[in-house]
């Protein structure tokens, strides 16, 4: 499912529409090869492609390039940048809820976020407070914080947009509390929070370290309400990372490297009805999805593929060879290869109509432990972003109630939040266009 | 994690050990740095080193080359005695860095941002007198780090009598209020009890008594069934708790007059040891910072409660425990705390949106208070306890002679 649930919430997304679909997604998909064949080259050459970090390609369509880290993206821009690039090998997923008392403390609150993302990203060492305080810093990373080695990605949930701080005529227009969904089993502990905060690097240490920071600083003014972390696979041996039903996921996301696909598919633009201050945002949403593992491994491989749409082994689709052959649904009318309920033919028609509901799947898989009864507690931290939540996830996950994969896996959490526009300089902070009078 | 003021003393006694260790691993030091020298390759953290000796003879020489910013000391101790090294304005200054107990022979960092100004080291060795290097003069760059006047140990002194005498003065009315507990169960009247537990608890907390303040005595009156192989029916689970176990969950007053005895016994040989301590003045720093700490552990989480629901009211007294230390403190951190008007809003903050929380004059058990307020509360607490880290350091106390 999970590739079902990537391609539920976008995995299909890839084609464009009939027959240009997978292969123009030539652009996504030679951005893909070219880090596979990078990464590949560098396990031939022993690596040596990879400056400094042994190659990895995370679990989305286009896998990160050997040496990510060497070449830090920056902080500041339109966008937040972590958004497109390629997920990392680790994740932290913390929803927050704001307990500053006021707008002008809110404010406050956001301009500390910014500063010490900015300093978590951008590296450095951090400033000594003497006697006047306890160590700065954790030092779990060392001295110096190496640059580039983290991604962070702050979003706002509909609830922050109650009457606490007058913000309720300046929500992004179509952000709501996350609906559930018929095949859900929403825990409330684990749903929504005003504020989404994501964090992505290569090592889990970075990750810890960068959230013991963050929650340091803005103690009085955020308290977690619920965290989930994640790692991506390496490719399994080769294309895309596998998630824990042992499919390959996310084949299809449209390119981030498409100016124009982000644009239509991702960015909230001028034009759509939005406030000004979301231009350059883009909708997050969050699923927290058990996979009933066991389970999963009782299923017949036939009957697994079959619910998928794919081939285990090579991630093909049933009537193709090569996990990037684009499924001929037109051809197989009534279902006979590709059984019409299968995850990757609900999730996306490759049709012409259903183009513009594709969106940028951010998924990592979790591991948390055990539940009541001794069974492994894993699944799938699906994340991902679009420019319209009723037009591209909402109508994905509609369109895939009751398909058979429901069976193994419990959706349990998560949220709809608004990821903010870029932080643009060095004297913008997260949300200043929001809270401006 | 419990850190008894006794760790801080810096008697040579308390150090000796750890100066031990620290000159097995200055060898090693010393050994892998010549072998690297050669290429003088630039430190990890990428900032300008300067070497600083540190000796009764020598303390400070190295430091030629004077430059603003970021930067780091790295304080080597020639002498054959551990020492400890102040980075001081010059003059008897404020205390911009400082490293304790560098072991003879052993190589020290200290990260420091200095602004323009004049500044000296001051070496203090373990059983000698303060020594202060020549006066350093920076030029140039931008504001330096943050820096305060140092406290001494004869600082606190005052401060830690009139705690001390502010603790006797609660401890007798604990007396009287553990009395009544006892009384009320031995007379059979429960309900009395539950009245006169609550009120004889508070009495408690609002004297701090965190992380061992009290030593032994805060295990037999205050413990909880943490460490006790028989949970709340081992022999060993005592004091306050022991007795809430009992008065919320129907056991019959004559199975907790022992332990009521037992308790108010406790109190009271508390209350005469008491007057006997002297009171370590450097635990005042470290309390003011680590009541709330143990509040925001054991009552905030509801570690501690064995019926009674009342980790609010606790979580209150602790909040006057806390003031009772900073109120001694103020003189001090008036000029030495930038952040105190900020600490003192936040602590009244805080006690407001407890007492808010009450109704009736009953306190609502912690679970079951709305997610939002339980949330408000933790960020309450835990801002505080962000706060009060400084005021600890700060009241750390330093030798200046």
């Amino acid at each position: 499912m999970n590739d079902g649930r990537r391609e539920r919430t976008g995995g299909s997304g890839g084609s464009g529409g009939g027959t240009a679909g997978d292969r123009r997604s030539g652009v996504a998909r030679r951005g893909f090869l070219r880090g596979a064949a990078l990464a590949g080259a560098g396990l031939a050459a022993g690596g040596a492609a990879a400056p400094a970090r042994p190659p990895y390609a995370g679990p989305g369509p286009q896998p990160a390039l050997p040496g990510t880290a060497a070449a830090p993206v920056p902080f500041h821009g339109p966008h937040q940048a972590a958004i497109l690039t390629p997920p990392r090998r680790v994740t932290a997923f913390t929803a927050f809820d704001v307990t500053a008392e006021s707008r002008r403390d809110l404010a406050e609150l956001l301009r500390t976020l910014t500063a010490r993302a900015r300093f978590l990203t951008g590296g450095g060492v951090p400033e000594p407070l003497g006697i006047t305080g306890p160590p700065a810093d954790s030092g779990i990373l060392g001295a110096r914080l190496p640059g580039g080695a983290l991604a962070v990605t702050v979003g706002v949930g509909a609830s922050l947009f109650d009457d606490r701080f007058g913000l309720c005529a300046r929500a992004p227009r179509r952000l709501t509390a996350m609906p559930a969904f018929p095949d859900d089993d929403l825990q409330p502990a684990w749903c929504h929070g005003d504020l989404s905060l994501q964090l992505c690097a290569d090592d889990t240490d970075t990750v810890l370290h960068a959230l013991r920071d963050l929650t340091r600083h803005t103690r009085g003014g955020l308290q977690v309400r619920w965290r989930l972390d994640g790692f991506a696979s390496p490719p399994r041996p080769t294309g895309t990372p596998r998630n824990l039903f042992g499919f390959k996921d996310g084949t299809g996301n449209p390119d981030p490297g498409s100016a124009r696909a982000m644009r239509d598919l991702v960015w909230v633009g001028t034009g759509t009805g939005e406030p000004d201050w979301a231009v350059g945002g883009s909708y997050q949403a969050v699923r927290l999805i058990r996979m009933l593992v066991e389970f999963w491994d009782r299923v017949s491989l036939t009957e697994q593929e079959r619910m998928v749409g794919r081939a285990r082994e090579s991630g093909a689709p049933l009537d193709g060879d090569d996990e990037f052959d684009t499924p001929d649904y037109p051809g197989d009318p009534k279902g006979d290869v590709i059984p019409l309920d299968s995850h990757i033919r609900k999730a996306d028609p490759r049709t012409p109509g259903t183009a513009g509901q594709r969106l940028l799947r951010r998924a990592y898989n979790y591991d948390r432990g055990t539940d009541s009864n001794g069974n492994l507690d894993m699944g799938l931290l699906f994340c991902c972003y679009q420019q319209d939540l009723a037009r591209q996830f909402e109508t994905v996950q509609r369109r895939l109630a009751g398909e058979p994969l429901t069976d193994y896996v419990t959706p349990f959490g998560g949220g709809y939040f608004f990821a903010l526009p870029g932080v643009r300089d060095e004297t913008d902070w997260y949300g200043r266009a929001l809270l401006a009078q | 994690m419990p850190r008894p003021g006794l760790r801080r003393l810096r008697s040579p006694r308390v150090w000796g050990p750890a100066g031990a260790v620290l000159v097995a691993g200055a060898v090693t030091a010393v050994t892998l740095t010549a072998g690297a020298r050669p290429a003088a390759p630039a430190p990890a953290d990428g900032l300008p080193h300067t070497t600083v000796e540190v000796s009764p003879g020598d303390c400070g020489r190295g430091w030629d080359h004077p430059r603003p910013g970021l930067q780091v000391f790295d304080l080597r101790n020639s002498s054959s005695r551990g020492a400890e090294v102040y980075l001081r304005g010059a003059h008897g200054g404020p205390v911009h860095g400082e490293v304790e107990g560098i072991g003879p022979g052993t190589t020290r960092s200290l990260r420091v941002r200095l602004g323009p100004g004049a500044y000296a080291f001051t070496c203090l060795p373990d059983d000698a007198n303060a020594v202060t290097g020549p006066v350093v003069r920076v030029a140039g760059g931008g504001p330096g780090g943050p820096a305060a006047a140092p406290v001494t140990q004869h600082d606190l002194i005052g401060p830690a009598l009139d705690y001390q005498t502010w603790v006797a003065g609660g401890l007798a009315d604990l007396v009287r209020r553990t009395a009544v507990l006892r009384a009320a169960v031995a007379a059979g009247d429960l309900p009395a009890a539950r009245t006169a537990w609550l009120s004889a608890h508070l009495g408690y907390e609002r004297l701090g008594a965190a992380y061992g303040a009290f030593g032994d005595a805060d295990r037999t009156i205050n413990g909880t069934t943490a460490g006790l192989a028989g949970g709340v029916h081992d022999p060993a689970f005592t004091g306050f708790h022991r007795v809430e176990y009992g008065l919320w969950h129907g056991e019959p007053a004559a199975g907790l007059r022992g332990p009521a005895t037992a308790l108010a016994d406790a109190v009271r040989a508390l209350r005469d040891g008491w007057a006997q301590a002297r009171m370590d003045p450097a635990a005042l720093g470290l309390r003011a910072h680590e009541i709330l700490e143990n509040t925001a552990q054991a009552e905030l989480t509801g570690r501690t409660d064995y019926g009674s629901g009342s980790n609010l009211a606790t979580a209150r007294a602790n909040l006057d425990g806390t003031r009772a230390v900073l109120a001694r403190l103020r003189p001090l951190l008036t000029t030495r705390y930038p952040g105190l008007s900020d600490l003192d809003g936040a602590l009244d903050r805080t006690a407001h949106l407890l007492d808010g929380f009450r109704h009736d004059g009953r306190w609502p058990p912690l679970g079951t208070l709305r997610r939002a307020d339980r949330e408000r509360a933790n960020a309450a607490v835990g801002d505080l306890v962000e706060r009060l880290a400084s005021v600890a350091t700060l009241c750390d106390p330093r030798r200046t002679v």
